[in-house]
């Protein structure tokens, strides 16, 4: 992409490169290399399959599709979450020694991760087909929009978690089984229908939950849920003001802590 | 014209260190987290001030642990002072840790695309300069495997050879002189006298006196986080030998 401006043509050239070392990285000394962003999804998808359908038997018509729906999208924000909440520690001689916007760093973890995400869109399709729902335009629209959403959200998660990391190292342990923990508490695996009444709210204020029901209107109603989109757009916005303003106060003080 | 680095009074104290408290102690102490305890701190430099002009080099002398590199992280803004102002204008280019943000398994030529970015060429800037980036560095024959298959020399050639070819307009260099071999060395000390000669801004720690006293147009003396003394190179380097 060319921008007549310099700086915003070199801030979006380090955006990209960053992006790319982490993505090439990833699968460098791998035998498959990048057809594991495909094989990852898939994968997942295979062993959920396996899980609930095969071994537990769950009664619901269209079970995949629907787990799936959300899944994939479950996967970026919790990978993306998990790796950044270190990538500030990992990148200690660069920030020590080189000036630059280091909240980069973090988006460009997630841009990466979301390569997965994208790789599980054609797979998506075939399942839609396979449950008999045909896309509509309402895909074009609406999985760049979740994208969005889902992006700024993560980015504020990840910024405020992966600063305060640098503090104090045991976050990213805490990190990984919180990770478990919310995703128990977001209906993926179920149905909002399956919480009881009493502790529905629990999963209303758990801003994953409307994200999440976001991508299953579009994939599974060929419909953008207006409400969700609302919500979430909201919470996102939320948590990047929070994220962004923590990490700008802590990063002042980070050649300190690293 | 006025002055490309303005520092008054920097000051940087640090959290001395000590290990972190063990879990029964950490129970102990609980409730009285909230009392400002006064926490142990150390004080790396200690109310600094001085201007640089354009186009001018200022050599930094000093022993081991006399604030120096505390002083050139301030200037380059990867650490912030805890008291005192700092303005610099222009862009900062650091000659610090050569090879910071290298990556091992990408190859030299990634690598430098990536650092000649970080300092500040926007990418086509970056891939125009690549030819004269991998001549400087001798490395032909190998910009396209990974660093991690590449000697020490290589390494640090190519590190250096893409710093100095970003434009840079002040150059903050840290006792990196000595690269590779002799007339690497030779070649690197000409590369930097003559980007200070075509106007550039330099701020110099080092330990070599005879290249400060070549290279710098004013010396500063840094002795327990002050300045100790502050002239001209033949001056201060005579004075620091005596006192060591």
């Amino acid at each position: 992409m060319n921008f007549s401006n310099r700086d915003i043509q070199r801030k979006f050239d380090l955006l990209v490169l960053l992006t790319h070392k982490e993505f090439a990285l990833k699968y460098k000394r791998t035998t498959l290399g990048i057809l594991w962003s495909l094989f990852n999804p898939l994968l997942t998808a295979l062993v959920f399959f396996a899980a609930f359908k095969v071994f537990m038997r769950f009664q619901m018509e269209n079970y995949t599709f629907f787990l799936l729906s959300a899944l994939f999208a479950w996967s970026w924000f919790s990978s993306s979450v998990i790796i950044s909440a270190r990538s500030l520690v990992d990148n200690v001689s660069m920030i020590k020694k080189v000036i630059f916007p280091r909240h980069y760093l973090i988006a460009a973890v997630i841009l990466a991760q979301m390569v997965h995400l994208l790789f599980s869109i054609p797979i998506m399709l075939i399942i839609a087909a396979a449950n008999g729902v045909t896309p509509s335009w309402i895909w074009f629209l609406g999985i760049p929009l979740a994208i969005a959403v889902q992006f700024v959200f993560t980015l504020g998660i990840s910024l405020a978690i992966s600063i305060c990391n640098t503090y104090f190292r045991d976050i990213e342990y805490l990190v990984g089984v919180l990770m478990n923990l919310v995703f128990w508490m977001t209906p993926i695996t179920y149905p909002m229908s399956a919480i009881p009444e009493n502790y529905r709210f629990i999963a209303l204020i758990n801003p994953l939950t409307s994200l999440m029901n976001l991508w299953r209107s579009i994939y599974l109603h060929n419909t953008i849920s207006l409400n969700d989109l609302g919500v979430a757009s909201f919470m996102a916005v939320i948590f990047l003001v929070i994220g962004l303003a923590l990490f700008r106060r802590l990063e002042k003080r980070l050649d300190e802590v690293l | 014209m006025g002055p490309v680095i303005q520092a008054v009074n920097l000051t940087k104290r640090y959290p001395a260190f000590k290990s972190p408290p063990g879990f029964k102690e950490w129970v102990l102490k609980l409730p009285f987290a909230f009392r400002a305890d006064k926490k142990p701190l150390f004080t790396a430099l200690d109310s600094v001030s001085l201007s640089v002009k354009k186009g001018e080099c200022l050599g930094i002398i000093g022993k081991n642990g006399a604030g120096k590199s505390t002083l050139l992280s301030l200037l380059l803004g990867t650490s912030h002072p805890t008291e005192g102002t700092l303005r610099v204008e222009g862009k900062r280019t650091p000659l610090l840790e050569l090879g910071a943000g290298f990556h091992p398994d990408l190859t030299g030529r990634e690598n430098a695309t990536i650092v000649a970015v970080l300092l500040g060429l926007t990418r086509a800037e970056a891939e125009k300069k690549m030819g004269e980036i991998i001549t400087f560095s001798e490395i032909e024959n190998f910009v396209d495997a990974p660093v991690r298959t590449y000697s020490n020399g290589m390494y640090l050639r190519l590190a250096f050879s893409v710093a100095i070819h970003t434009a840079p307009e002040i150059l903050l260099i840290d006792e990196v002189l000595a690269v590779g071999d002799e007339s690497f060395q030779r070649k690197s000390e000409a590369a930097i006298l003559s980007l200070i000669k075509s106007g550039v801004t330099t701020v110099f720690v080092s330990h070599n006196l005879e290249a400060v006293k070549k290279i710098a147009h004013r010396v500063i003396w840094v002795h327990q986080g002050k300045i100790r003394e502050e002239g001209s190179p033949e001056t201060v380097v005579r004075n620091y030998h005596q006192f060591e």
